[in-house]
């Protein structure tokens, strides 16, 4: 090998492997975007059918199914190592689901506020951040709109109709999936 | 005066081996047989030699029921790469290799 095609072998390498690691990632995104999708629009479905806000504890089922999906969906034979923007990325939103989760526990049983809003900003801020990790300038406007745009909707829409604003978060996530992966084909 | 290239590097395999390693903190042999596209027969030789190199480290394991081979690049190969990709830049800066 001459030095040139050694520099290029090895530039090339670690190219490749970067994208299979973020290719990889794009599952996170793309598995809790249409579990959120879900969620909200049956939450939705069934606090306008039967006009109970009870039905928002269903939330703190999805956790308990996406965890799980997700332990699946990275548990491959040929399983992808990860690399720091891949662990950057987890942690972003380790974090997210951890404040997600204790705030909206918090509004239930001991302070009630406008969850929708706190967790619209967070999941707003979180996608913003994950597109500056990844250096991609849609998912930092999603995120932007998201978390901006979102947050004064929560304020201006009632009841069932802010579950809609979760919808499109749901969305927004999905389709930050499907950028990562196309990104790094 | 050009400096001598590291000769455990300067093969295709090991070098795109290393390359992996360099950019993860480990990696499965089967993510490394993918990524490098050897037969795993090749593969196992050529990571013993970076392993009695002391460039990387292997850990042999099980996954579930799977028996499963986990490599890490340690200082010294980090130490080794570094030097030989410097002295490849320095080749291209001075002339041919």
């Amino acid at each position: 090998m001459t030095a040139q095609e050694s520099l290029a072998l090895i530039s090339e390498t670690m190219n490749n492997c970067r994208r299979a690691i973020l290719r990889n990632n794009s599952k996170g995104f793309f598995l809790w975007g249409i579990l959120l999708t879900v969620f909200s629009l049956v939450i939705y479905f069934l606090w306008h059918t039967t006009g109970s806000p009870n039905w928002n504890l269903l939330w703190f089922a999805m956790p308990l199914i996406g965890y799980p999906l997700a332990a699946l969906a990275y548990k491959k034979k040929d399983a992808v190592p990860q690399n720091e923007v891949g662990r950057m990325l987890g942690q972003i939103w380790a974090v997210f689901g951890v404040f997600s989760i204790s705030i909206s526990a918090l509004a239930v049983f001991a302070v009630p506020m406008n969850i929708t809003l706190m967790i619209v900003v967070l999941l707003g801020i979180a996608e913003c951040i994950s597109g500056v990790v990844l250096r991609n300038w849609p998912i930092i406007v999603c995120g932007a709109i998201l978390g901006i745009g979102g947050a004064v909707a929560a304020v201006l829409l009632k009841s069932e109709a802010q579950l809609l604003l979760f919808t499109l978060g749901g969305v927004l996530l999905a389709v930050t999936g499907l950028i990562v992966k196309s990104q790094y084909r | 005066m050009f400096p001598k290239l590291d000769p455990l590097l300067h093969s295709e395999l090991r070098l795109a081996v290393m390359s992996v390693l360099a950019g993860v903190e480990s990696a499965d042999f089967t993510f490394l047989k993918a990524q490098t596209g050897a037969t795993a027969g090749n593969l196992s030789v050529q990571i013993d030699k970076l392993a009695t190199a002391g460039y990387i480290a292997v850990e042999k394991g099980y996954k579930g029921k799977m028996p499963c081979t986990t490599c890490r690049i340690t200082p010294a190969g980090v130490e080794a790469f570094d030097t030989y990709v410097a002295a490849l830049k320095e080749y291209l800066s001075g002339g041919q290799a």
